[in-house]
């Protein structure tokens, strides 16, 4: 269980002036933030500047979360816009998601370099699936979102997250099996 | 691509237990199981650490709004003025107000800065108790800008002046419930999904 004040009450000591307080958000939220952003973009560099300057709309726009207690939704739908934008004016020429280099431990033993392989395959198939099924998996699979909260983070309905989410796991599937 | 047998999906979505497959369906799952698993290790941070990065920003006052939410708390607040005059020019003053409150004039307007103009805000919420004005103008805070109902008739009105531009806005009814003005100049949706009004404040100066 987290420790810590909750997230309802973060918000409120920020809208009362606790500027400071904001970095309990930052410091809950990063991680899956980053992660998020960076499955979705196929790079660290992008999905850390997505997630910068969603959590500065963030902190801006804090006074208009209607429910902080799903901070966590609505942190989410704001870094998923920034990587749609993102992705919307990715310049010809920029790196291509495929060929983004994948995550890997920084150990160096032979499990972890096998694992950063398998990573490397999942990410391009990650990376060929279209933004749609891409997001709908990571935030299904990688995120552990519920379908609900999926829509919140989306705007789109449960039975079109549900297809997305199917599609993207036999494209990922077929992917595996053509590499097993 | 070849689809995968409903019951694999059912099973990763949580409405099917996994003991009811067959073994080569469970294996299927598995390794969906597998790659997700792989795709949620966390993500090293990469260079300067995010949380700096993000509380310089938030510390770094944002200079427009901090300018229009001075102007605001002005208006909004009563201001003492003292003045020291001889009487003999007491008597001038007194001509002077006498003259201007006599003399009709179409001046009335207050007097604004070359990129100033004035907004206003008007929404009809009969069973209101309070209505708020809360935008891009005052970081969103909700409880900076009343509106109000002076003639009990559901029509809550405001006038403010604010620097020339446009601003995203709602109002905001009873202390919480965020309410889209559809008869702004535009509605946008926003990064949170919801529908803001648009207000475009243009210079009155002359």
């Amino acid at each position: 269980m987290r420790g810590g004040p909750s997230d309802t009450e973060v918000v409120a000591r920020v809208l009362g002036g606790d500027r400071e307080a904001f970095g309990l958000v930052i410091r809950r939220y990063e991680t899956g933030l980053l992660r998020f952003a960076t499955r979705m973009l196929g790079s660290r560099d992008a999905a850390a500047d997505a997630v910068a300057e969603g959590l500065v709309r963030a902190y801006r726009h804090l006074a208009s979360c209607r429910d902080p207690s799903r901070l966590r939704t609505w942190l989410f739908r704001i870094v998923a816009n920034r990587c749609k934008s993102y992705l919307s004016r990715r310049a010809v020429g920029d790196v291509p998601l495929e060929e983004a280099p994948p995550v890997a431990d920084s150990t160096d033993n032979e499990a972890s370099l096998e694992r950063a392989e398998q990573l490397a395959l999942v990410a391009q198939a990650l990376a060929r699936l279209s933004p749609d099924k891409r997001e709908a998996f990571v935030l299904k699979h990688v995120e552990g979102l519920s379908y609900q909260e999926m829509a919140a983070v989306t705007g789109e309905r449960i039975p079109t997250l549900k297809m997305r989410v199917h599609r993207a796991r036999e494209a990922l599937l077929q992917v595996l099996e053509d590499h097993a | 691509m070849n689809p995968i047998d409903p019951r694999v999906h059912q099973v990763l979505d949580g409405e099917l237990a996994r003991e009811s497959l067959p073994p080569e369906l469970r294996r299927v799952v598995d390794r969906l199981e597998s790659a997700a698993a792989l795709l949620a290790a966390a993500v090293p941070p990469q260079g300067a650490g995010l949380e700096t990065r993000v509380m310089a920003a938030v510390r770094r006052p944002a200079p427009s709004g901090d300018r229009v939410r001075r102007l605001l708390r002005w208006f909004a607040t009563p201001q003492a003025v003292t003045l020291r005059i001889r009487p003999a020019w007491s008597l001038a003053l007194a001509a002077a107000i006498v003259l201007l409150t006599l003399v009709p004039t179409d001046e009335r307007a207050p007097a604004l800065g070359e990129h100033e103009g004035i907004a206003q805000f008007v929404g009809r919420f009969p069973d209101a108790h309070s209505v708020h004005v809360a935008g891009s103008f005052n970081d969103w805070r909700t409880g900076t800008i009343p509106l109000e109902d002076r003639d009990h008739d559901g029509v809550w009105r405001a006038t403010v002046v604010l620097p020339t531009g446009a601003y995203e806005y709602m109002f905001v009814v009873d202390g919480e419930r965020w309410v889209p003005d559809h008869w702004a100049d535009r509605l946008v949706e926003d990064d949170f999904g919801r529908e803001n009004s648009i207000v475009i404040v243009r210079a009155t100066w002359r």
